[in-house]
């Protein structure tokens, strides 16, 4: 906490208020329960709760208590994680992870969504610039800009405009 | 309830509700189409909406001069189309 | 009372077709001119008149079914299944929609009472109105036929009748329950009323854009409904599922997120249609898509399509939606194709730097969301087809996917208010994004300095990272809110010489939509902060023998004894537990285990104190059979609240959004203009 060493009496409440709010963020747990806190957010439940096995809390689940000892085997002998994820998928299937893998088709489940908003993003900008330069729109700006295109009867008509729309304040109010 | 008496309350539902629905009465809302003239109206409060919202927004200094200047005659050119058309068509 | 129900049923079928038959008919005549021996007007009339007829007898329907809970009438199948003697009250009323057959009659329902009120209001503009009634019509008479042949809720049990019902489902015996499915109904039906209109001014090529005004209460009403229905949703699961979360990403609650999504990204563009005629195609569309996914919705909570903890109801009416859904589409594209030339847009686009492009880009982010939601629902359908093995596509694919859209999406927020409608440069208003800026890096140093590090032990932590992004992100996007309200009330104050308290005040008066928007978003600011805080979530779960302790970030949870409650509904267990901090004894708390009589299935009742900083949550896990001794599991949740607070703050923005404008003076000349005119054309039409 070096930063913290600079002296002023503001710099120090505003330590106290900084301490106070983020005690909450300091994680302290041993290995093997984060560790294994961690794994069983990645692999589901089997017994069709749809929960993640580290958050399946439904009263006498018949397969969490097996999932989790197998994970905790798994933890206990080193294995790692991905030594720990293919031996759950040998035994329940592939439905076993929660989140689709990196290889294979499965990759296209996470590059799809940012492959879209990118197209979307691009195409948006595109659009958006095929507009700026539509010559319609172009056309008008120069109009407006032009006093030669104002008949005397348009300029009574606008000063009325500009009288009924200009911003007063909010006088009377 | 019994069934009877069910029935009976639905007979009576039933017979409201047709009697509501199909009584003979004159003063039904007519459809009128939206004329050219209203609709214009309504364009043209929307764009003194968007004029008076142009000048809030420059005093509030989310624009340049040049922009203001530059957008507030376009809208009002736009504008000062429509209520001339308005006329016409009042006058007609 | 089965009997009057089921007949009311039938009438309400009756009502409701002839409304869109005698609807169809007369406004064809209307819009062909063809002579007819009945005045069209007159035909038309009767159809709305039908319409409220409608509405009475699903009232009718509605009553008989709560009668029957009220009465204990277990002759009714649905009754027996859903309600026992001992429910409490306000639990019988949530026995109306915790199946399906009843939550299809509370939808018909709703949506009656919606069409009710529109017909009471066609004055407004009688045309339009008439087609609005008629496309609700349409969608009443799918309900209502649902009703009647696929999932009648009057149908009497055969056989004996038991003495006593089955009760209702044990999860859903909790407060929330009774306010949650009716909100998050509201939402999903209302969201009939605007696409109705705008299909209706489609079909009608309703000149203008005055329909959007007309509908634009209605949307923002259901909008406010279907958001407080998610919510109370999240809040029902975090304190009763009991595993320390609110959302799971779960099918259906994606498909309530879904149409939430649409229909916010409808609220923002539908504004450049309102000012200056733009994106009308997208719009219709995106109402159109609105309306899709809310049946979609109503298909994936009720059809049971998919496996989920929420699926309280599930049997075959999935053909039905899915045939309707196919109908409705049919309907928009056709109406589309026929009338597009009718959805020309008058303007277009003068800048990239401008209030219109953010609101492209917003609508994008929005869609994308929607996409990855529904993608992430449908790629397991899609990897069994491909690669003929299922995947699960669960919270861990969504968290990481969907936070990185929802922070850009945080970005937008900031960025958008401060850019003016129209075109400007990027170099002109860049003053105005100093402070934001600003605010956003010293909160990164704040966050960095407290101990919020994208990296821990040299590893890059994913949570952490986005938690710090998501923090300074708010800290920017609130500065930039703020200044936005400081700036037009600064130019209030100039002007009236007010101070800038009541400066602030006039300014919202006087457009309640941009600044109950703006109190909207600072509402959305406050529940990412809330959301932010799972990050750093921990738990520990533990045996607890008397005076066993559970040590859980400062607080130590000293086990102090059991008791035992019972009542005729359940039987409780608690395990009273003493909270100490720093040594000293706080408070108690009594995490409680259910058994439920009539059902005889357990159920948690999680322990929570919520605290601005983080919820102390405490779960009564179970017992030790070897021991007999209480499993307890505790969660220190950081910011939960904030989420809460969060909505609070949404539903007083969209209620600011919904007050009318004060007319200023600034007023005064349009509404001499307006009445200048309106008398002969009034007349000149009939």
């Amino acid at each position: 906490m070096g930063a913290f060493r600079s002296p002023g009496i503001w710099m120090k409440t505003a330590q106290a208020a900084v301490l106070a709010v983020c005690m909450c963020f300091t994680l302290g747990a041993s290995d093997a329960s984060t560790r294994f806190d961690r794994l069983s957010h990645r692999l589901m439940c089997t017994c069709g709760c749809a929960q993640l096995l580290g958050e399946c809390d439904h009263y006498g689940c018949p397969d969490r208590g097996q999932e989790a000892q197998e994970l905790n085997a798994g933890i206990a002998a080193g294995s790692a994680d991905q030594e720990i994820f293919d031996s759950f998928v040998a035994r329940y299937g592939a439905t076993v992870l929660a989140a689709p893998t990196t290889h294979g088709f499965d990759l296209v489940a996470w590059i799809a969504p940012f492959l879209v908003l990118a197209a979307g993003l691009l195409g948006t900008v595109l659009l958006v610039r095929r507009w700026k330069t539509n010559p319609a729109v172009a056309q008008t700006a120069a109009a407006a800009s032009d006093p030669a295109a104002i008949d005397p009867a348009a300029k009574a008509l606008r000063e009325q405009i500009r009288r009924e729309t200009d911003f007063d304040g909010g006088a009377g109010l | 309830m019994t069934q009877s008496l069910g029935l009976i309350l639905g007979a009576l539902l039933a017979l409201v509700l047709f009697v509501y629905t199909f009584w003979p009465e004159n003063a039904f809302a007519s459809q009128r189409e939206k004329t050219r003239l209203d609709f214009l109206q309504e364009r043209k409060e929307q764009l003194y909406e968007n004029l008076r919202d142009l000048n809030f927004e420059f005093r509030a200094g989310k624009y340049p001069e040049e922009d203001f200047v530059a957008q507030r005659s376009q809208l009002e050119n736009e504008t000062a189309q429509l209520m001339a058309e308005i006329e016409l068509l009042q006058q007609g | 009372m089965a009997t009057f129900g089921s007949l009311a049923l039938v009438l309400a079928l009756a009502l409701a077709a002839y409304n869109l038959f005698a609807g169809t008919i007369a406004l064809r005549l209307l819009a062909t001119g063809h002579p007819a021996r009945i005045s069209p007007e007159r035909l038309a009339d009767t159809a709305r008149r039908a319409g409220i007829a409608g509405f009475y007898a699903v009232t009718a329907a509605a009553f008989a079914l709560v009668w029957s809970v009220f009465t204990n009438d277990f002759s009714i199948t649905y009754i027996l299944e859903h309600s026992n003697r001992a429910l409490p009250a306000a639990y019988k009323f949530a026995a109306l929609w915790s199946g399906q057959e009843g939550s299809l009659l509370l939808w018909a329902w709703l949506l009656g009472t919606y069409g009710f009120v529109l017909r009471l209001m066609h004055k407004t503009d009688v045309k339009l109105y008439a087609y609005a009634g008629t496309i609700l019509a349409g969608i009443q008479v799918f309900f209502l036929a649902v009703l009647n042949f696929a999932a009648p809720p009057f149908s009497l049990f055969r056989g004996a009748i038991p003495p006593d019902g089955n009760g209702l489902n044990p999860l859903l015996q909790y407060p929330e329950m009774v306010i949650h499915p009716p909100m998050l109904y509201l939402g999903y039906v209302g969201f009939s009323v605007p696409f109705a209109f705008a299909l209706g001014a489609l079909m009608m090529r309703y000149p203008g854009e005055k329909w959007i005004r007309i509908t634009r209460s209605w949307t923002m009403v259901t909008w406010l409904f279907l958001t407080v229905g998610i919510f109370l949703g999240m809040h029902w699961a975090y304190a009763v599922l009991g595993w320390g979360g609110y959302w799971g990403w779960d099918p259906v609650e994606n498909a309530s997120f879904m149409p939430w999504l649409t229909g916010t990204a409808f609220l923002h563009s539908v504004m450049m249609q309102e000012k200056k005629g733009m994106m009308k195609s997208w719009n219709v569309w995106l109402i159109f898509s609105t309306f899709l996914l809310t049946m979609l919705g109503t298909l994936l909570t009720r059809a049971g399509l998919v496996s989920s903890v929420h699926a309280f109801a599930q049997s075959s009416i999935g053909s039905w939606f899915v045939t309707f859904m196919c109908i409705v589409a049919a309907v928009c594209i056709f109406t589309y194709v026929l009338q597009r030339s009718h959805l020309k847009t008058e303007h277009q686009l003068e800048s990239l730097v401008s209030r219109e492009s953010s609101f492209l880009f917003n609508n994008l982010v929005l869609l994308t969301a929607c996409f990855v939601i529904l993608w992430g629902t449908l790629f397991p359908i899609l990897s069994e087809y491909v690669q003929g093995t299922k995947v699960t596509v669960g919270a861990p694919w969504y968290n990481k996917v969907a936070v990185p859209v929802g922070l850009f999406l945080l970005f937008l927020t900031g960025v958008g208010p401060l850019l003016p409608w129209r075109a400007t440069s990027l170099r002109s208003i860049r003053r105005n994004f100093v402070i934001p800026v600003i605010a956003l890096w010293a909160m990164v140093v704040v966050c960095l300095v407290a101990g919020v590090r994208p990296w821990t032990d040299g590893a890059f932590d994913a949570g952490n990272f986005y938690a710090l992004v998501a923090f300074a992100l708010a800290a920017g996007v609130l500065t930039a809110i703020l200044s936005e309200f400081l700036r037009g009330a600064g130019v209030i104050s100039r002007q009236t010489h007010r101070n800038i308290l009541s400066a602030t005040w006039l300014l919202t008066r006087r457009n309640t939509r941009r600044y109950g928007g703006y109190i909207v978003h600072i509402g959305v600011v406050v529940i990412v902060i809330g959301l932010a805080g799972a990050a750093f979530n921990r738990n520990q779960e533990q045996e607890l023998a008397l005076h066993d302790k559970l040590v859980i970030g400062p607080y130590s949870l000293e086990q102090v004894g059991a008791t035992q409650d019972t009542n005729p509904n359940y039987d409780s267990d608690y395990a009273l537990l003493d909270v100490y901090k720093n040594g000293k004894k706080l408070f108690q708390m009594a995490p409680e285990k259910r058994v439920y009589a009539a059902s005889g299935q357990p159920q948690t009742m999680v322990a929570i104190h919520s605290l601005p900083t983080w919820d102390l949550y405490v779960v009564y896990e179970g017992t030790n059979p070897g021991t007999g001794q209480p499993i307890i599991k505790a969660f220190l949740n950081p910011l939960v609240s904030w989420i809460w607070a969060g909505l609070v703050i949404i539903v007083f923005g969209t209620l600011v959004a919904l007050v009318p404008n004060l007319s200023s003076a600034t007023a005064a000349p349009r509404v001499a203009a307006r009445s200048t005119v309106p008398e002969p054309v009034l007349k000149g039409g009939d």
